[in-house]
C-alpha cells in the first residue's frame, strides 16, 4: 500500500498510508493529513485510490499544490513523486520499504522466520526496529497534549467535585466506590460509563450501565476524547479539556 | 471475596505442533489468572512458560500473606496496589525465565508470553508481555484490551501496515518484547471496568490467528457457561487448522452468583481434563 511521507525541510514529520480511504490534506485538524501552517489551505488537496491508481486533486487552495515542480489540478501520483504544498513536501512512498527490514539491514537478525515460528528481539534489535518504524515525528505529535492536565468539568448534574484532573489509568463515573466522578442521588448508576488512558496518553470513554453521548450522539464503541467533547450521561454533563 | 467470578480454560497442542508450550494457572481465591505461551527449542519453551505463569502466582500468593513483600521493579502512577503487584509479578516472572535461559545455556532462545489478570470487585488489573491477549465482551462489543508487542501491531500502529497485509505478514511471528530475553522487561499494566454480564477471554495467539473477532464474540455470547466457551473457542480454532498451541481462559462476571457446587464441579472437570 502506498503511503504519503510529510517532510518539512529534511526532517519527516508524519507518514500516512493510502488505502481505500482518500486522504485529505490540509490545516483543519479533521484532515486524514493535517498540515498546521499558514500557507496550507484548511481543506488543501486530497489523495485517493482509482482504478489501482493513486490520484491526487488540489481543492481550488489559495497557495496551490506541486507535483515535481508542476502545478497541478488533478494528477496520477507514482512512487517517488514529490508534493510541494507550501514549505512542505509530500514524498509518495511504497510501503514494502519496511519489510525490507527484517530480511536485510538487520545484520544480526535471523534469516526470515518460519510462519508461526516466533522469533524474539532483544534489546539492541528492537531499539534499531523501533526507530525505523517510529521515524521522527512521534514527540511532535503527542508532546502537546502531555504537557496539559487532562480534565473533567462538571457542567451540569450533581457530583461530589466540580473538576477532576485525570491521573488514573480508569476512570469510573457512578456512585459505586471505586468511582472517581462521583454521583449522588437515589438512582444514580453504580458504575455510569469508564474513561481509559491509553498508552499514548489518549484517553477514551466506554460505555458501562449507561451508554453516555459524547456531543450528542450516543456512542458504539469506546470513543477518543477530544478537548471540549461534552459527555452527557446519567442526568448530567461533563466536558473534557486539556488545562494548562 | 464477595465477587463470584464463572471461570473456565483449556489449553490443547493444536494440530501441528508436537508439543504443547502453553501453560496457565487460575487461582480464583485471589480471583488470580494468567497464561503464557513459551518459546524455545527442545522443552525449553514448557519450562519457560510454566516459569512464567508460576512466579506470577507465587508471588501474588505471597504478597496475601505479606502485604509489605517489596514490589520487583518501580511503583506505576495512576493504578492500584493490586496492579503494581501484578506488575511486579510479572518482572519476576521475566528474571525467572531469564536466569533459566541462562543456566540452560542452550543456543537456542528461551523466552515467553504472558497475560495475567485479577479482579477486585469491579476493577481487573491487567499485565501482560507479548502477543497473548486479553478481550472483553460487553453486550455484543469486543474490545481488546492489549496491545500486542509484535512486529506487525507496532508497524501498523504506525500506519506503515494495513490490517490486511499485517495479517498475511511473514513477520507475524516477531516479537519485540517477551519475557527472558533480557534481565529486564517493560510490562504494560493498566486497569479496566468488568461489570456483571462482561465476559473477559485471555488467550495465546494460537486462537487468535485462526479465529476472528466476530467468530470469538459469537461464542462469548452464547454460551452462558465459561468452561463451555473455552472448549468451543478451541474447538473451533483446530477446525480452522490448529496451527499452533491454543489456549483459552474465559472469565465471567456472574449476572447470578454461581453456586459452591457448581464451583467445585467446574474444578472438578478442569482438574480431570488437564491430567
Amino acid at each position: 500500500m502506498p503511503k504519503l511521507v510529510l517532510k518539512f525541510e529534511n526532517a519527516v514529520l508524519r507518514e500516512v498510508p493510502v488505502g481505500a480511504k482518500e486522504v485529505s490534506i490540509g490545516r483543519s485538524p479533521d484532515n486524514g493529513l493535517v498540515i498546521d501552517n499558514p500557507a496550507i489551505s484548511h481543506y488543501h488537496a486530497r489523495v485517493f485510490n482509482e482504478e489501482g491508481r493513486l490520484m491526487l486533486e488540489d481543492f481550488g487552495s489559495l497557495n496551490g499544490t506541486f507535483v515535481n515542480g508542476q502545478r497541478v489540478k488533478m494528477v496520477t501520483l507514482k512512487a517517488g513523486d514529490s508534493v510541494a504544498i507550501g514549505k512542505h513536501t509530500i514524498v509518495v512512498s511504497d510501503s514494502r520499504d519496511l519489510d525490507g527490514f527484517a530480511s536485510g539491514n538487520g545484520g544480526t537478525r535471523p534469516a526470515a522466520p518460519k510462519i508461526n515460528e516466533t522469533v524474539m528481539l532483544d534489546t539492541k534489535e528492537r531499539r534499531e526496529f523501533l526507530q525505523k518504524v517510529a521515524a521522527v515525528g512521534e514527540s511532535s505529535q503527542v508532546a502537546p497534549a502531555r504537557l496539559k492536565v487532562p480534565t473533567i468539568v462538571v457542567r451540569k448534574g450533581k457530583t461530589n467535585q466540580r473538576e477532576y484532573s485525570l491521573n488514573d489509568k480508569l476512570t469510573v463515573v457512578g456512585k459505586s466506590a471505586m468511582a472517581t466522578v462521583k454521583l449522588r442521588g437515589w438512582f444514580a448508576p453504580r458504575v455510569a460509563v469508564q474513561i481509559n488512558r491509553r498508552d499514548d496518553h489518549s484517553y477514551y470513554i466506554g460505555a458501562a450501565d449507561k451508554v453516555p453521548t459524547v456531543n450528542g450522539v450516543p456512542i458504539a464503541h469506546p470513543t477518543k476524547l477530544s478537548s471540549g467533547d461534552v459527555i452527557a450521561v446519567a442526568g448530567i454533563e461533563l466536558e473534557f479539556v486539556y488545562r494548562d | 471475596m464477595a465477587m463470584e467470578m464463572d471461570f473456565g480454560a483449556q489449553s490443547d497442542t493444536g494440530c501441528v505442533r508436537e508439543n504443547n508450550e502453553d501453560s496457565f494457572r487460575l487461582a480464583p481465591e485471589m480471583n488470580l489468572f494468567a497464561l503464557s505461551d513459551g518459546m524455545g527449542g527442545l522443552a525449553s519453551g514448557e519450562v519457560a512458560s510454566r516459569l512464567a505463569v508460576d512466579t506470577i502466582l507465587a508471588h501474588c500468593r505471597e504478597a496475601e500473606a505479606k502485604p509489605a513483600l517489596p514490589l520487583s521493579g518501580g511503583r506505576v502512577d495512576g493504578v492500584s496496589t493490586e496492579s503494581n503487584r501484578l506488575a511486579s509479578a510479572v518482572r519476576l516472572a521475566n528474571e525467572a525465565v531469564h536466569r533459566a535461559a541462562q543456566q540452560n545455556g542452550n543456543e537456542q532462545r528461551m523466552g515467553a508470553t504472558v497475560v495475567a489478570v485479577r479482579f477486585v470487585d469491579e476493577r481487573m488489573s491487567l499485565a501482560h508481555v507479548g502477543d497473548s491477549r486479553a478481550y472483553r465482551l460487553r453486550g455484543s462489543d469486543l474490545e481488546q484490551l492489549t496491545r500486542d508487542h509484535s512486529f506487525v501491531a507496532e508497524a501498523m500502529r504506525h500506519g506503515h501496515m494495513t490490517e490486511q497485509e499485517a495479517g498475511s505478514s511473514a513477520l507475524q511471528s516477531v516479537l519485540i518484547r517477551a519475557l527472558g530475553i533480557d534481565p529486564e522487561v517493560e510490562v504494560d499494566v493498566t486497569e479496566e471496568l468488568v461489570m456483571d454480564g462482561d465476559t473477559v477471554l485471555l488467550c495465546t495467539d494460537g486462537l487468535t490467528r485462526e479465529l476472528s473477532d466476530a467468530q470469538i464474540a459469537a461464542v462469548l455470547g452464547e454460551s452462558d457457561d465459561a468452561q463451555e466457551a473455552a472448549e468451543r473457542l478451541i474447538d473451533l480454532a483446530k477446525q480452522a487448522g490448529g496451527g499452533d498451541n491454543i489456549t483459552a481462559i474465559v472469565l465471567r462476571r456472574a449476572a447470578k452468583p454461581v453456586g459452591a457446587f457448581a464451583r467445585i464441579g467446574r474444578l472438578g472437570k478442569w482438574i480431570k481434563n488437564s491430567v
